[in-house]
This record gives C-alpha cells, sequence and structure tokens, in this order.
C-alpha cells in the first residue's frame, strides 16, 4: 500500500478483498498461536514451536524448488518433524530440547540444499521467512481457515483433558485419560499452528507470536480460562496492530507484531509489580 | 488447621454400608522385579470393601510399587490382580478408583489453575474423552468443594495455597470421582501436625460414614494402628493382619522390619490427643 494512508482509511481498506483475507486469516493464527502457545509454556516447551518452525524451511525450500504449495510440504516437514521429536523424547533417545536442536538444524540445511541447487534465495521465500500477511489469496485462507477449525476445535473439545496431562501426565494416566494420544495430538497441532502462521508472521518470528501473548496471560490470569482468554486478547491486539501499520504505512507487520505483543508483555509485566 | 468441621454430606457414594464380603482387591502370588532386582515377592493380598487399610514398611520396601501395581501401572510382574472381582487386565471401571500420590501438592505453584478448575478435572477419565461436563459433573464438584472446606477458595490459585491447603485439594480432586477405592500415598509432606491430624479424621469419615475402602501408605505407625482395621507391612514379602485387640504391633512388624525393631504401643495412646502423641520408635529401619 502507498504511504498516503492514514488510520481514517480504515472503512476503506475493509471493503478490499485482500485486507478482508489478511484480517480473517489474522485472526485464525492469533487464536491459534495464543492458546497453542499457552499449553506450549506451560508444558516447558516452548523451544518446540521455534524448533518445528526452523524444521518447516526445509519444507517451504522442497516445495517452491518442486512447484508445489509450499505450505503442503510446510505441513508434511513440519508433522514429521513433531512425531520425530517426540518419539525420540519417548524412547528416550534424547531430550526434548537434543532432538529439536537436531531437526532445526536438519530442517534448515536442507533448505539450505535446495536454495543452492535452485540458484540462490528469492523475493518468494524471503515472504515464508518473515511473513507476508497482505499477500494472503484465496487459497491461503483456505488452507489458513481448515488448518485453524482443526486446532481450535481439538482444544475445544479436548481443552480440559489437555489441561489436565499438562498439569500432571502421570496422574492423568492413572485416571484412564488417554494421555499418549492427547500428547501426540497436541504435537501434531504444534505443526499446523506454525505452518498457519507462516504467511502471518514467517518462520523467523513465530516462535514469538507463540510464546508471548501466554507469557503475558500468565501475569493476570488467575484461572486457566481467564489466563486462555487474556492470551487470546493480547495475541489477536498484536496481530491486528500489525496488520493496519503494515496496511498504512508499510511496515512489516511480523516486526510490529512482535514489538507490540512485547510491548504489552513489559506492560502487563511492570503493571503485576506496582500492584 | 482446617479451622471448620467436616460437613457430613451426603457424597454419593452407591452405598454407605459397608459390604464387609466383597472382595474390593484380590492379589494372588505377585512377582515384581525392576532392573533384575525383585520388589515384591509372592504377594497373596486381599481387602474387602470398607477396610481401612494402612500400609506401613521401610523405604524402599515396596508400598508405591504395590499400589502402582494396583493401579495397573506396572509392565513387568506375574501373578494375578482382580479389582472388584475383574482381573486387571480386563478392568475398565478406574473411575471407581481413586489415587493421590505421594508428591502431588509439589508442583509448578506458578500454574495457572483455580481450585475449582483443579478438582473439577478429577472428573475426566469417566465416559468418552472430551465429553461436555454436565450439571452433575458440578454439582459433584461444589459438593465435595464444601465437603471439604474449600468453597471460601475455590477461586484462588492452587499454586497460593498453604501445603495443608493443598493437600486438602488433591482430596478433593480424588472424591469428585465417588471413588469406592481411595489409594493414597502418604500425601502428607509438607503438612505440619494439625493439619495431619484432620486429614486423618476426615478419612476415618469418608471410611465409617461413606464406606469407602481406603489403603494409606503411611509412616505414622501409631494412626495406623489407633485408627484403621488393617494393616499391611510391605519390605518385599507382604504381611497382613485385621487390626484386632490381641494383635501384638511389635511382633507383627518386626515380620517386616526386621527383629531389631522395637515400637513401643499401647492401646490407650489412642484416646490421646493424637497432635501431642509422642510414639517411641526404636532400632527401626533394617
Amino acid at each position: 500500500m502507498s504511504h498516503e494512508l492514514t488510520i481514517w482509511d480504515l472503512p476503506r481498506l475493509l471493503g478490499y478483498q485482500f485486507f478482508q483475507f489478511a484480517l480473517i486469516g489474522g485472526v485464525i493464527v492469533a487464536l491459534s498461536c495464543a492458546l497453542v502457545g499457552l499449553f506450549l509454556i506451560l508444558r516447558k516447551e516452548a523451544m518446540l514451536g521455534d524448533g518445528v518452525a526452523h524444521t518447516s524451511f526445509g519444507g517451504i525450500a522442497i516445495g517452491l524448488y518442486l512447484g508445489i504449495y509450499p505450505l503442503l510440504t510446510a505441513l508434511i516437514v513440519s508433522v514429521v518433524a513433531v512425531l520425530a521429536i517426540s518419539y525420540m523424547k519417548r524412547k528416550g533417545v534424547a531430550h526434548s530440547d537434543s532432538s529439536i536442536a537436531v531437526f532445526l538444524a536438519l530442517g534448515f540445511s536442507t533448505g539450505l540444499i535446495v536454495i543452492s541447487l535452485a540458484g540462490g534465495f528469492n523475493i518468494e521465500l524471503f515472504s515464508y521467512l518473515f511473513g507476508d500477511i497482505l499477500t494472503i489469496d484465496a487459497f491461503d485462507l483456505m488452507t489458513v481457515s481448515v488448518l485453524g477449525m482443526v486446532v481450535l476445535g481439538f482444544i475445544g473439545i479436548f481443552h480440559k483433558e489437555l489441561l489436565s496431562v499438562t498439569f500432571d501426565a502421570e496422574s492423568s494416566r492413572l485416571m484412564g485419560i488417554p494421555v499418549r494420544g492427547l500428547e501426540t495430538g497436541f504435537s501434531l497441532l504444534v505443526a499446523l499452528t506454525i505452518v498457519l502462521s507462516i504467511k502471518v508472521v514467517g518462520i523467523i518470528l513465530v516462535v514469538a507470536l507463540l510464546v508471548i501473548p501466554g507469557l503475558s496471560a500468565l501475569q493476570l490470569g488467575r484461572s486457566f480460562r481467564s489466563t486462555a482468554m487474556f492470551s487470546i486478547v493480547f495475541g489477536t491486539t498484536s496481530v491486528l496492530m500489525g496488520l493496519l501499520l503494515n496496511a498504512i504505512y508499510n511496515v512489516a507487520a511480523a516486526g510490529v507484531i512482535i514489538f507490540t505483543s512485547t510491548g504489552l508483555f513489559l506492560f502487563v509485566a511492570l503493571y503485576k509489580r506496582l500492584e | 488447621m482446617m479451622g471448620h468441621e467436616l460437613a457430613e454430606i451426603n457424597l454419593g457414594q452407591q452405598s454407605v454400608h459397608k459390604e464387609t464380603s466383597k472382595e474390593v482387591i484380590s492379589i494372588e502370588n505377585l512377582n515384581v522385579f525392576r532392573n533384575g532386582t525383585q520388589i515384591l515377592k509372592d504377594v497373596d493380598l486381599r481387602i474387602n470393601s470398607g477396610d481401612y487399610v494402612g500400609i506401613v514398611g521401610p523405604n524402599g520396601g515396596g508400598k508405591t510399587t504395590l499400589l502402582m501395581a494396583l493401579l495397573g501401572n506396572l509392565a513387568r510382574k506375574s501373578g494375578t490382580i482382580k479389582l472388584f472381582g475383574t482381573d486387571i487386565q480386563k478392568f475398565t471401571d478406574w473411575h471407581r478408583i481413586a489415587y493421590v500420590s505421594q508428591d502431588a501438592i509439589n508442583f509448578d505453584n506458578s500454574f495457572p489453575v483455580t481450585v475449582r478448575e483443579l478438582v473439577s478435572l478429577g472428573r475426566l477419565g469417566r465416559g468418552r474423552p472430551g465429553r461436555r461436563f454436565k450439571k452433575e459433573d458440578w454439582d459433584k464438584v461444589e459438593e465435595v468443594l464444601e465437603f471439604m472446606g474449600l468453597t471460601g477458595m475455590a477461586r484462588k490459585r492452587v499454586g497460593q495455597l498453604s501445603g495443608g491447603q493443598k493437600q486438602r485439594v488433591f482430596i478433593a480432586k480424588a472424591l469428585v470421582r465417588s471413588p469406592e477405592l481411595l489409594l493414597l500415598d502418604e500425601p502428607v509432606a509438607g503438612v505440619d501436625a494439625q493439619n495431619q491430624e484432620q486429614f486423618h479424621k476426615l478419612l476415618s469419615v469418608l471410611n465409617s460414614q461413606k464406606g469407602t475402602t481406603i489403603l494409606l501408605v503411611s509412616h505414622d505407625l501409631a494412626v495406623v494402628f489407633c485408627r484403621m482395621s488393617k494393616v499391611v507391612c510391605v519390605n518385599r514379602d507382604v504381611h497382613s493382619s485385621e487390626l484386632t485387640p490381641d494383635l501384638d504391633p511389635e511382633s507383627f512388624l518386626r515380620q517386616g522390619y526386621g527383629e531389631h525393631f522395637h515400637f513401643v504401643f499401647h492401646k490407650h495412646d489412642c484416646e490421646a490427643d493424637f497432635s501431642k502423641q509422642e510414639v517411641t520408635i526404636n532400632g527401626g529401619l533394617k
């Protein structure tokens, strides 16, 4: 967009399809990241998000090289990575932080090799690295919506079980809760959430959108329910701010999203200390 | 200190009358090995409905392992375990059993969960995963919160509570399952003497009024011999006895703790105030 626009042009922007796509896609991403991220923080697995995001870079590069829809290849690579990481953890092959390091490096190396074969970087790859919310097209939006429905539907249905397993997996298992199935399901949600967020914040910064709104929410929430609501509010505010400043002033959305969420975090952390 | 009397509320137990003839637990010839070491040897044990059982024995003797076996949580074992008459391999009614672990109260205090939320999680494991809680689930939660004197702190974050209060929350989480069998692995670490006394009073109420069968791993031998109906001593071998007036505690405990064990105990000690009672244990662990 040109930078003659001001905030007063917002009603006009809402009439454009590209802005509507960005808005809907952005909100789905914010909701998914806020909820999946909160569970990731409570499970002390925040770096799983970062590791899988970086691994998906290999998938994006393969997709671009072969001319396949890059989010599809990213999804396949991410799903394989989370399943492999949780398998290695379960079987005692390696702690999850070590296996994350291995897959992060492996995924990135794959991307590097593929790029060198392709003859170098291109602008499209750059948009996957850092996101480009205003380029979300109808097909992207459909992908984001389907993945988002799976993520939000799973959490909506199984949030009590996920909370129980996150709080104490062992006692949950003894209560007859299918812990292994839920943990595998949650790992897949992490992969899905990362892939659906790539167009909005990009591979490099997705972990921040996963973690920071949840961290801010933890400062304020007393119950799990209120913490989840705060996480959604902080995540959505950050994404909308990124979208607006990107559309009006042409500032990189991902950067604004992370700055906004970090600003909100500092504000609530300070408020909490002064309270 | 709990600061309230335990309310006598119907906890929805199927039967408040003791069905002493009904076998809740039946173990035959159980052997458990871990890393080549035998943890439990040739265990035969029967627990009837309404029993209040103290599980004692030296550290590392296999008390927790015995509970894990009853929860179907041991991969390498031989022998048979029946719960409510059904072989544990085929047993699916896990909602009839509730368990509170040794270190339940040692969790991350910053975890965002309120007393009511955590207690309600005890209702999981009944019915299909992902089912929505119905009115009866929430009614049960409120009933147990009131019974445990937790209603006033239901909206508090669990991590903000004292050790004694946390213990009550975890017992409440077990009780919302309306368990017929309650397994407790000495959940008194970090709980002061007065709260421990309240805890034991609560268990007595549950057992006598609600008919709940209770197995409690305890190091407090005086509590076991004063309050309970049966004692099980675990030190690889398992010995059990009804707590009848003619049982000599010292000679019974020597079967598990060894010949040098001395336990000075008189039945009239049970009349005394528990929190002030001193029990002298000499010799001790072999």
